[in-house]
């Protein structure tokens, strides 16, 4: 365990570069989301460590792209508020499939590293138990910003799942809410997983919750009234 | 903040509002920073399209990931780049028999040869300055850092590699970064 800012910030050092491991990788997710929201000696210095490590990009040579990548690019700008497009049943066991690929390839766990965050009543879930409860007779698929919500009715579960979700701002977490009645209901706390992706499960009966909707928070604050929405379900194509 | 940066803001805040024009300008910008830092992690033309093609669409779906009051739009995108970079790096296991010269600080084939020339905006000027930063480190202080940061390496990796306990990777590391902060703070 770190003790003083100095262990701190050797701390961020190595977060920033994207080089710690093990535990002091898990180290560093402690201290992101007990202390940093909290300090703001620590956040400045995870701040400006930050923009040295975008500052020494430009120690790479410019090197330029070849054109097709621009036009692959432009083919593939959804217009703003689509957010990827609703995924139906078989684009999630499709991306499920292609996620097992990945980390079967690399021999690295999903929520191994600085994602997979989840605090509350959310839990890591199995990407098999997704794709299984997905195609499960009865189950429904919502967008919900970057992810989809899957809820399967017998035995009822309910999941996030999402790949290519991007990072909050550091310090920064989602927050999972659900719209119960009139009143804003706090779910959990998560990140995306090194690699992007989002598998967890909700773990409340789903007749507690209604829609679901996301924030972006500071780590470690305490869920009292939710901030603008990031993700709503409105967001689905 | 300097004028480029005042520009990346302008130009951030249309792509937020869905203007295609805002995307271009900024890919305009980025795109060769961007494909030349990829390609210096990943070692492999094809996977720094990849990674550059990954995080301009990851800018134009949630351009809300990049918060002004954290820093200038530069330093987040290209920190982004580099995150997915060294993800990318660490999960293709084929990448470790990448060709050393991504590595190495000399020049690398398709290299924009006009860098000097196309580059006397601010980021230009910014480069020169980080360049400046990094030969004022310590030999030691700055073999840990490159081979962190372009090298997609884990302390623990260098340490092994270099043969040199854990702790003191992780203080050259340290002290790098406080004298970049400092001496780019100081130019900024």
């Amino acid at each position: 365990m770190t003790n003083g800012h100095d262990d701190i910030e050797e701390l961020l050092a190595g977060y920033v570069l994207r080089s710690l491991s093990g535990d002091d990788a898990a180290e560093a997710d402690r201290v992101l989301t007990e202390h940093v929201p909290t300090c703001a000696s620590c956040r400045a210095a995870l701040d400006a460590f930050q923009s040295v490590a975008g500052e020494l990009a430009l120690d790479a040579p410019r090197m330029n792209p070849p054109e097709t990548l621009a036009v692959r690019l432009r083919r593939e700008l959804e217009p703003r508020g689509r957010s990827g497009g609703r995924w139906s049943t078989g684009r999630i066991v499709a991306v499920a499939a292609s996620v097992v690929l990945v980390v079967g390839v690399g021999g690295i766990a999903l929520t191994r590293g600085n994602g997979g965050l989840a605090k509350g009543q959310l839990a890591r879930a199995d990407l098999q138990d997704v794709t299984k409860a997905a195609v499960a007779p009865g189950a429904t698929t919502q967008q919900l910003g970057h992810a989809t919500e899957v809820v399967a009715p017998a035995p009822e579960k309910i999941y996030l799942f999402g790949a290519d979700v991007p990072m909050p701002a550091p310090g920064m977490v989602y927050r999972l809410w659900a719209v119960s009645g009139t009143q804003p209901l706090y779910i959990g706390d998560f990140l995306p997983n090194d690699d992007g992706t989002v598998i967890l499960e909700i773990t409340l009966p789903a007749a507690s919750v209604g829609s679901l909707f996301v924030t972006t928070e500071p780590a470690g604050s305490v869920p009292t009234t939710p901030g603008p929405r990031a993700w709503t379900s409105q967001d689905a194509a | 903040m300097r004028e480029g940066d005042r520009e990346d803001l302008e130009l951030h805040r249309r792509l937020a509002a869905g203007d295609r024009g805002g995307f271009d300008e900024l890919y305009h910008r980025y795109a060769g920073p961007a494909y030349g830092l990829a390609y210096r992690v990943t070692g492999q033309q094809i996977l720094a399209q990849d990674v550059v093609h990954d995080a301009f669409l990851a800018l134009w779906r949630a351009p809300e990931a990049y918060d002004p009051a954290r820093g200038p739009f530069r330093t987040f995108f290209l920190a982004l780049v580099h995150h997915r970079a060294v993800d990318l790096v660490r999960r293709e296991s084929r990448l470790k028999a990448r060709s050393e010269r991504a590595a190495n600080l000399e020049p690398l084939v398709g290299e924009d040869p006009a860098e000097a020339v196309a580059e006397e905006s601010y980021l230009g000027v910014r480069r020169k300055e980080v360049r400046e930063a990094l030969v004022g480190l310590p030999p030691e202080q700055r073999q840990v850092l490159e081979m962190a940061y372009f090298g997609g390496k884990t302390q623990v990796q260098i340490a092994d590699e270099l043969r040199i306990p854990l702790g003191t990777v992780k203080t050259r590391t340290f002290a790098a970064m406080r004298k970049l902060r400092a001496a780019l703070e100081d130019t900024a």
